[in-house]
């Protein structure tokens, strides 16, 4: 079962092992340059809301309805990344448009190996867009649908789904069982409201590229109980569409890469140890990027599009706890 | 006397061994207190911090926020809000859940609803 709490989607699977659950956050980010070059990971700027859709089914169409799920607000060209959180091995599958962020193909709910269309918590910490190459994703940027941007509408031709797509698979509770005993004791949618009809709904499409490896799964299949799965449709909706549904203000727009990188504040890598690296989806790496499509198109290239210098970069790594990844961490002096 | 201050340190030491700056000094640097103060609590000569802290240290070694203020013996502010608010129906409402097994709880709690896609 999926709970929301605290604008994070909680997957549970008390009947598979009472430790079986995961939490899945979206984390507002900047957009980095879609010029060509590999940027390090930008900074978390904290979680989009994430709302019931049953909670505002009476402004919503019928096909928005019957996909249940959340809803989260979105500015057009903003981007984000997706937080991983669990002790309990995942395999999590997530798509976007209902194509497979990893390989690029169709959604099907059961898990592939070759190529492995999922990723494996808690060993993936971090998705910050689509598999493109081996060690290279494309940011996750919020386009309209309907204009060509999107890599649903690349790969199918049709602007019919949008939005976010995940299931989650625990690992069998005996493997998991046998996992923890060798282990020392401490190791451990296509949017359409009615009230805003003018509006075009949001899908997502490929931006810049950043350095970011997706691991292989390092269990098998064999290891993940596909039996107990738990699946979420998020739909992302613009700002305008966001007040007309919720009545609440979206988040600001985060700021650009340019303003960001003049501060110096800092990037992030992350290192995955001796971990195995998918090799990427050739399918995938041969979409347009947001700008490639909109020189291609004659559309208006996106602002903050220029080159950043990036000279501040914190490392982060499989061996290490700490896996925070923020810009600022504002706390203040407290002495209880 | 609660278990609080050891299990901070036994946490915050797993962490260090692979990694350094799990040092009294620096995690006291990013949480926001003083390592003396830290260092007073691992120790459980001071009592547990504030919400706040205790919430920051939680989430500076990767531990729930809300199982760390249990610990402490606290409960977090919104959920004595949440409580304030209806009292007699969620003092019922915990008091008729505290036997209950974690699977049987889970399923009063609101689940988002997967539809057809």
């Amino acid at each position: 079962m999926i709970i929301l709490d605290d604008d994070r989607l909680e997957f549970h699977f008390p009947e598979v092992h009472k430790e079986s659950r995961c939490t899945i956050e979206f984390q507002r980010t900047l957009r980095i340059p879609d010029d060509g070059r590999d940027y390090p990971l930008p900074p978390g700027l904290g979680a989009f809301p994430l709302r019931h859709l049953d909670d505002y089914a009476a402004r919503l169409p019928d096909n928005w309805r019957r996909r249940g799920g959340v809803i989260a607000p979105m500015h057009q060209a903003e981007a984000l990344w997706i937080n991983f959180t669990s002790r309990y091995p995942f395999a999590v599958k997530l798509a976007t448009g209902k194509i497979c962020a990893i390989t690029g193909d169709t959604w099907v709910d059961h898990l592939n190996r070759d190529p492995q269309d999922y990723v494996v918590l808690p060993e993936q910490p971090w998705l910050d867009g689509y598999c493109v190459e081996e060690g290279i994703v494309r940011q996750f940027v919020a386009m309209p649908l309907g204009e060509g941007y999107t890599v649903e509408e690349q790969l199918t031709g049709a602007a019919v789904h949008g939005g976010l797509q995940f299931v989650a698979f625990p690992m069998k509770a005996e493997r998991y069982e046998a996992l923890m005993a060798g282990r020392p004791e401490f190791e451990p949618g296509v949017m359409y409201a009615p009230d805003c009809a003018e509006e075009a709904p949001m899908g997502l499409a490929p931006g810049g590229r950043m350095k970011q490896e997706v691991y292989d799964d390092p269990y098998g299949l064999d290891a993940w109980d596909q039996r107990h799965a738990s699946r979420c449709f998020v739909s992302l909706v613009n700002s305008a569409q966001w007040v007309t549904i919720t009545g609440e203000l979206p988040p600001t727009e985060p700021p650009s890469a340019q303003f960001y990188a003049e501060y110096g504040l800092p990037w992030f890598e992350y290192y995955g140890g001796d971990s195995q690296v998918v090799a990427g989806s050739e399918t995938l790496g041969r979409l347009k990027s947001v700008s490639e499509h909109a020189e291609a198109t004659g559309g208006a290239p996106l602002p903050g599009n220029d080159p950043v210098s990036v000279d501040h970069v914190i490392a982060l790594g499989k061996s290490r706890g700490r896996r925070v990844r923020e810009s600022v961490i504002g706390a203040g002096s407290d002495q209880g | 006397m609660t278990h609080f201050g050891p299990t901070i340190r036994d946490i915050r030491e797993r962490l260090r061994r692979d990694d350094r700056s799990y040092s009294v000094r620096q995690v006291a640097r990013r949480v926001g207190i003083e390592p003396a103060y830290l260092s007073k609590i691992e120790r459980s000569e001071v009592a547990p911090p504030s919400e706040a802290t205790t919430v920051r240290l939680a989430q500076e070694l990767g531990e729930d926020p809300d199982v760390m203020l249990a610990l402490a013996g606290k409960v977090s502010a919104d959920l004595q809000a949440i409580i304030r608010k209806r009292p007699r129906l969620f003092a019922d409402l915990i008091r008729q859940l505290k036997e209950v097994p974690d699977e049987a709880v889970l399923r009063v709690v609101r689940e988002v609803r997967d539809g057809k896609w």
